[in-house]
């Protein structure tokens, strides 16, 4: 993994045990993965009391580092061995080595899902709505007398949502290739978010 | 169920009996030619001249007539209530079975033009799909997502015209399935003894 210097250097004064003895590196380390999955920035995420001995300067620099790291390390996928030796030639010591990937275990999965939400994307469609309706007349033409449907897809897109809406008629609504189509297409890909995505 | 004509429409048609049934026939058809494809002054213009009558009553009586035409349609009124709401024009016989006929020959087509105007609701006219996989993206690497992209087509753009609208949406194989089987719902509600009682009641 590619590292710049500064990250290197923040990460390098986390591995040293007279800047962070072992109980300040477990709070950093646990910190810095919930700054990245708290929904809002919390600018008193570094005011805990094992911190606070230590160098206010030196502890942003160290947690910044950390999370740049950690976000690397997801966007790469890096394995544990990928993990070890990069933080191993950085002189962490195989103890706080264990201690940083047990956290990234536990959080790996929240920390995909978080970039893989980022990113420009069509609106995504969550649901769908629908009434049928019989229009009876319009100012138009009188007696027609023909069911329809009502559709409202409910879209999403970077957290604002859009509903769209249109009418179609019966014979429209029958796709009957479609359903097939797309179960034998979802049974063809595997995949880690083959699965309705949750709100 | 009669038409109700006002004074001034019946004022418009006042022009027809003054001509003969030829010429009766020709406005018909240019009424027709104005609710499928727009009036063309030229034509009130080169009438106007050969009847030796101002451009004003030709484009009257032509209208006049078109809307007869729309108003019968419209409601699809019966022979006899049509010829019932002709009679207060006080037309003769020959001219009243002209237009009868042109009601008769022409009224479906009519219809199906009125319906195609613009309504006030975006209607369904295609979807086109494809299903990719998503493999990487500037902030994540290594992803193995199925994607199903769609490109909707609505008509009534809003505009009035009857351009198409465009939408690009995405989803996953999960959302789409469960969106498959809402839509399933949808279907199987126009079955149920209910919608049919109306169906049959409503006519």
């Amino acid at each position: 993994m590619e590292l710049s210097e500064s990250v290197q250097r923040g990460l390098q004064s986390l591995a040293d045990p007279s800047s962070f003895d072992r109980r300040s590196y477990q709070v950093l380390v646990d910190v810095s993965f919930r700054s990245l999955l708290s929904s809002q920035a919390d600018p008193s995420v570094l005011d805990q009391p094992e911190l606070k001995q230590i160098d206010q300067i030196l502890l942003k620099q160290s947690h910044t580092a950390a999370t740049t790291f950690i976000l690397e390390a997801v966007k790469q996928n890096a394995d544990k061995s990928t993990i070890s030796s990069c933080l191993e030639e950085l002189s962490f010591s195989a103890d706080r080595i264990e201690i940083f990937y047990s956290t990234h275990q536990e959080h790996r999965k929240e920390v995909e899902r978080l970039l893989a939400s980022i990113g420009r994307c069509p609106p995504h469609i969550h649901d769908a709505s629908w009434c049928l309706q019989y229009h009876v007349k319009n100012d138009q033409v009188d007696k027609i007398n023909e069911p329809f449907y009502l559709i409202s897809l409910n879209t999403e897109k970077e957290r604002s949502s859009d509903d769209i809406n249109f009418t179609c008629t019966v014979e429209q609504l029958q796709i009957p290739d479609v359903k097939l189509l797309v179960e034998s297409s979802v049974l063809q890909c595997p995949g880690r978010h083959n699965k309705r995505q949750s709100e | 169920m009669l038409l109700v004509l006002s004074e001034e429409h019946k004022e418009h048609l006042s022009f027809l009996p003054r001509v003969d049934s030829a010429v009766v026939g020709e406005f018909g058809r240019i009424a027709l030619e104005f609710l499928r494809r727009g009036s063309s002054p030229k034509i009130y213009e080169g009438a106007a001249r050969k009847l030796c009558v101002p451009v004003e009553t030709v484009q009257r009586g032509v209208e006049g007539l078109m809307y007869l035409m729309t108003e019968s349609s419209k409601h699809m009124i019966s022979k006899v209530d049509f010829l019932d709401s002709v009679l207060v024009l006080g037309f003769g016989e020959e001219l009243n079975q002209i237009l009868l006929q042109l009601y008769l020959q022409h009224h479906s087509e009519i219809r199906s033009i009125l319906s195609q105007l613009p309504s006030n609701l975006p209607g369904y006219h295609n979807l086109e799909w494809r299903l990719d996989v998503q493999l990487a993206s500037r902030a994540i690497r290594q992803q193995v997502v199925p994607v199903l992209t769609m490109r909707l087509l609505l008509t009534g753009g809003g505009d009035g015209t009857g351009e198409l609208s465009r939408r690009v949406l995405q989803t996953d194989p999960g959302t789409l399935l469960h969106l498959i089987s809402t839509l399933e719902g949808a279907l199987a509600a126009i079955k149920t003894n209910h919608a049919r009682r109306i169906f049959r009641n409503i006519k």
